[in-house]
């Protein structure tokens, strides 16, 4: 990595593919059901949104590195189960806060850990930890739901500063961050050196797997920072928090151009890919009032973006892990 | 591989170190265990709700450890048992189309295996990864099954068919039937056929096998369209046994396919495998509930199933790295 920037051509085509996408729907959007983009309904439909986005930065890093954490769901159960039993039995908001976050690391860690020091696949392992976390989660809390944690716990993630909600300003915060530790510091850009081959990276000196295991780390914190805001959102605390939610991160995390094989991918086209499905999401939703239309559209996105890119630009590289 | 170790391991080591000897070994400790426990166990009628409940994963957990074999995932098997369900509900059902079992199950069956075959097109001229490929269809396909089904579960199939899944013939149900079929075509395939030897070159080195003059699209096309039949199969000698066909029918299925395989010892990397294995971690994935259920630790276990799962996936996957580190230096590594 003795020279930071990859390419000297254009390399943001595929944001700006998705940008200009982003319009069209917007502009359909408002043609075919008026009102849609007004900034109030907007900030309304946003509350959808945070919980995925807030998962989908770690996502994005971790499949950068030619990884993947199928785990972020089950982890946000597990979480969720340590939220409510530590409120159950402390009574105390903060304590059970960090011990919702302190789960995430843990299973975080967990995963990492095995990623890197067994040499495993991350496939495999976080499927794994997918049946596992979701299963403790059920054996722990026996399908019990905790619940009422106070009117100020839930004003948490309702609340709105200059009209914002204030997870919107958490996310905010987090994506500048992160983007900023991926695209200007030399461990950000090494995730993109372990993305395109690992061997090659462990050669040139960077500590491959501590960083995979920061990275694994990292995305259990967040999957345990989403779970605060899911649990302040519905007021309850139940085993199956997040169920499913990994697949909507990941497809996010694609859609925006991130290769599934590692090595390529950017923060802002993470945002976009976020936004496209989001808003692709609440429109079919709103316009033809069916439900499960949201997901056929979802899935089909998902295919169709990857197809058109391996179609227009053939990789060469496709393979190489 | 194997074959040039030989000479070097002792036959015991070889044997006990296989995947194979390690699963049969801990499935027959736990029925050891479980039936000092409850002697009810190893009724008759229990062993044979196991193997009844076994049948639809090992038919499909054949398609797909080929599939695993070329080194690719089908991540969409469980919706698309659901969708052929919901199809074969609609073909089928004396309230829906009543059509004949002569022509509904025969297009159920292309059903599945025309959705296989365009997840192979999709992956080999379309050059899309098969696990996106495949996590979009999760999605797409289980929400294209709630739509046709239009909200309300399905009955009134052909008594025929419900008597065959669940009865069957001379006492074994159709699923099990099925299941032996499927199994031994799949030996078959892997064992005496060229395409099988084409798919195992293939999983263990891509560019070896098309330096060979082998071509990959044919063999993952096939791979996919198996599996995909296989899966319609499935929820056909399956889900009658079920007094409503519903929407949810094979939620995580894929999950409990995929982690059969891998516990089987398949290699996610490709090239590595066998059918034996597979079989064998299939049975004691599907123990684990009925175990739970006689250890009779109460309601409360039953709940851990899953935990449990992911415990043994976590224990096949860090035995075979620890395995495969030991033999570092010889002909494996």
């Amino acid at each position: 990595m003795s020279q930071p920037r990859m390419a000297t051509r254009f390399s943001w085509w595929h944001e700006l593919v998705l940008f200009c996408l982003l319009i069209v729907l917007f502009g359909l959007a408002e043609f075919l059901s008026p009102g849609f983009l007004t900034p109030s309904k907007q900030l309304y439909l946003s509350r959808h949104l945070w919980i995925f986005a807030i998962m989908a930065l770690s996502m994005t890093l971790i499949i950068i590195a030619g990884g993947i954490d199928l785990s972020v769901g089950s982890a946000m159960g597990l979480c969720a189960v340590a939220f409510g039993v530590t409120f159950e039995m402390t009574e105390q908001l903060p304590l059970a806060i960090v011990a919702c976050l302190l789960t995430g690391v843990l299973g975080g860690l967990f995963n990492g850990a095995l990623i890197a020091r067994f040499n495993l696949h991350p496939l495999i392992v976080t499927l794994a930890t997918y049946a596992a976390f979701r299963g403790m989660a059920e054996g722990i809390s026996q399908g019990e739901s905790y619940s009422q944690f106070g009117d100020r716990f839930s004003e948490l993630s309702r609340a709105t500063f200059l009209g914002i909600p204030l997870p919107g300003y958490l996310f905010f915060v987090l994506a500048v961050l992160v983007g900023l530790f991926l695209w200007r510091t030399p461990t950000g850009r090494s995730i993109y050196a372990i993305g395109h081959s690992a061997e090659a990276a462990r050669f040139s000196g960077i500590s491959v797997d501590r960083i995979r295991i920061g990275l694994y780390t990292f995305s259990g914190f967040l999957a345990g920072l989403a779970t605060v805001i899911y649990v302040s959102r519905f007021d309850t605390a139940k085993a199956d928090a997040g169920r499913g939610f990994e697949l909507d991160v990941i497809t996010a995390v694609v859609v925006g151009g991130t290769s599934i094989f590692g090595g390529r991918g950017t923060i802002v086209g993470t945002v976009l890919g976020l936004l496209l499905i989001h808003e692709t999401r609440q429109f079919v939703g709103r316009y033809w009032q069916v439900d499960e239309l949201k997901s056929i559209v979802v899935g089909v996105l998902l295919i169709v973006s990857v197809l058109i890119y391996q179609l227009l630009v053939r990789q060469r590289d496709t393979r190489s892990h | 591989m194997t074959r040039n170790s030989k000479t070097e391991i002792s036959a015991f080591a070889r044997i006990t170190t296989r995947r194979e000897f390690g699963l049969a070994v801990l499935i027959a400790l736990i029925t050891i265990v479980v039936s000092f426990f409850d002697p009810r166990f190893l009724d008759a009628i229990n062993l044979r709700d196991i193997i009844v409940r076994c049948a639809p994963t090992a038919i499909v957990a054949c398609g797909m450890m080929l599939v695993i074999v070329t080194a690719e995932i089908d991540i969409s098997v469980g919706s698309l048992m659901a969708l052929t369900a919901a199809a074969m509900g609609i073909l089928l059902s004396e309230h829906e189309w009543n059509l004949s079992l002569w022509i509904g199950l025969p297009a159920t069956l292309m059903l599945g295996t025309a959705v296989g075959l365009l997840t192979g097109l999709l992956v080999t001229v379309g050059k899309v990864p098969s696990i996106i490929v495949t996590l979009g269809l999760l999605t797409a396909l289980r929400g294209f099954t709630t739509l046709i089904m239009g909200g309300k579960n399905i009955d009134g199939l052909p008594p025929s068919l419900q008597h065959a899944a669940k009865q069957g013939f001379w006492g074994i149900p159709l699923g099990v039937w099925v299941a032996a079929c499927v199994l031994i075509m799949t030996l078959v395939i892997i064992a005496w056929t060229p395409l099988g030897r084409r798919i195992f070159a293939f999983g263990s080195s891509r560019y070896a096998a098309t330096m060979c003059g082998l071509s990959e699209k044919p063999l993952k096309l096939f791979v996919f369209a198996y599996t995909g039949f296989l899966t319609a199969l499935a929820a056909i000698v399956d889900v009658p046994r079920l007094p409503t066909i519903e929407s949810g029918i094979g939620l995580e299925f894929e999950l409990l396919v995929v982690t059969c395989v891998v516990v089987g010892g398949v290699s996610i990397n490709g090239g590595r495998g066998t059918l034996l294995g597979v079989l064998l971690a299939v049975l004691l994935m599907t123990m684990i509930r009925p175990v739970l259920t006689y250890l009779e630790i109460g309601e409360e276990a039953e709940k851990w199933t899953k935990a449990i799962q992911g415990t043994l996936i976590a224990i096949a996957v860090i035995g075979d790295s620890l395995f495969r580190r030991r033999g570092r230096g010889g002909p494996m590594s």
